[in-house]
């Protein structure tokens, strides 16, 4: 729970630097404070609940599962940017058309370099491909070309984007620019509450 | 559709028992930060605990609200379906825009124990759902680290 709490904080700390450029006292109070029950590193405004998980009595053993910090991860600078994986630079490709085949995107991604892995994976209830691949490449160039050359391009009628997998560090980067569209007015603490 | 691009996003799913090798379960988490976490223990011959731990790109966790929003999973409610028991436990809990749902069952063995239930309907799509997602962690985790999640 204390792992949990302190991402979330550094999370909304991360969006209250980003606005005001200072220490936000609102910070120290957050919200989820109420919320006891709640495990989940999830903050802010009061959500529509459902299900037996938030009738069941505190469950103790779920903190600590989740709680732990001995979690391995791959070297990384903490920086923005890309991942790389243990063998190579892993990107997806959503979009991709359910009646798509390996060879289809073996054809569209093998001219940026051999495609070292390629997973294509299916809907489990129809059988037909879910609509996004993993393809790994040894080098980063190759990845960053396939991304450049194939994002926003058509694949069997459909649009795909293509991106990085990993990346070395939170996320925050969607967050901030919603918050900078808020306009300066009004210090929320939590600004993702709107939506 | 609503709640796929907009607002917070958190994930977590949770299966396992207590037996003869311990407790033995499979868990991930995806946090609104990015981070994906993958525990999978298992004592049976004198497995280890796998905990593995990485950053996706907001591309990926895209996708993943895409893979949740197309099952209309926040629709459905766990009230008729089995309740988790000795052979074992499910948690799927899942914030996306302005819903949290935290749902609870045993483990459904196969499509017959969906018919026999309550409640077909949501949790054949509960099984389908966890069925894909673990397809999607599994290649995450695998790619990444080059290991066998499970």
């Amino acid at each position: 729970m204390a792992n949990t709490e302190v991402d979330a904080l550094d999370f909304e700390d991360d969006d209250l630097m980003d606005e005001d450029g200072g220490a936000d006292v609102d910070a120290s109070s957050s919200p989820r404070a109420p919320q006891p029950k709640l495990k989940s590193a999830i903050t802010s405004a009061p959500k529509k609940t459902k299900g037996r998980g938030f009738r069941e009595e505190a469950d103790a053993e779920r903190h600590s599962r989740l709680a732990d910090r001995n979690y391995e991860s791959l070297g990384s600078d903490g920086g923005p940017g890309p991942q790389r994986s243990i063998e190579g630079w892993i990107i997806l490709v959503t979009g991709v058309h359910e009646e798509a085949q390996e060879d289809d995107l073996q054809n569209a991604f093998g001219e940026f370099g051999e495609i070292k892995n390629l997973h294509l994976n299916l809907d489990r209830r129809t059988g037909f491909v879910k609509g996004y691949a993993l393809i790994e490449y040894e080098n980063f160039e190759e990845a960053q070309n396939a991304i450049t050359a194939m994002n926003g391009t058509e694949l069997l009628t459909q649009t795909i984007n293509v991106d990085w997998a990993f990346s070395s560090g939170p996320s925050v980067g969607s967050f901030k620019r919603k918050n900078m569209r808020s306009g300066r007015t009004h210090r929320s603490r939590s600004p993702r509450r709107r939506y | 559709m609503a709640g796929e691009e907009d607002g917070e996003f958190y994930l977590r799913y949770y299966v396992g028992h207590k037996g003869k090798f311990g407790h033995e379960f499979l868990e991930f988490e995806f946090r609104p930060d990015g981070k994906l976490r993958y525990a999978n223990n298992s004592n049976y011959k004198n497995d280890t605990m796998i905990r593995k731990e990485v950053f996706l790109t907001p591309a990926v966790l895209r996708e993943c609200r895409r893979i949740i929003a197309e099952s209309e999973i926040m629709k459905e409610d766990d009230n008729n379906w089995p309740e988790p028991d000795r052979v074992g436990r499910q948690e799927l809990e899942i914030v996306m825009g302005n819903e949290h749902i935290s749902f609870t069952t045993s483990k459904i063995g196969s499509l017959v124990d969906v018919q026999s239930s309550k409640d077909p309907e949501g949790l054949r799509i509960f099984y389908y759902l966890v069925q894909d997602l673990k397809c999607f962690v599994f290649s995450l985790i695998s790619l990444h680290f080059k290991i066998k999640p499970i």
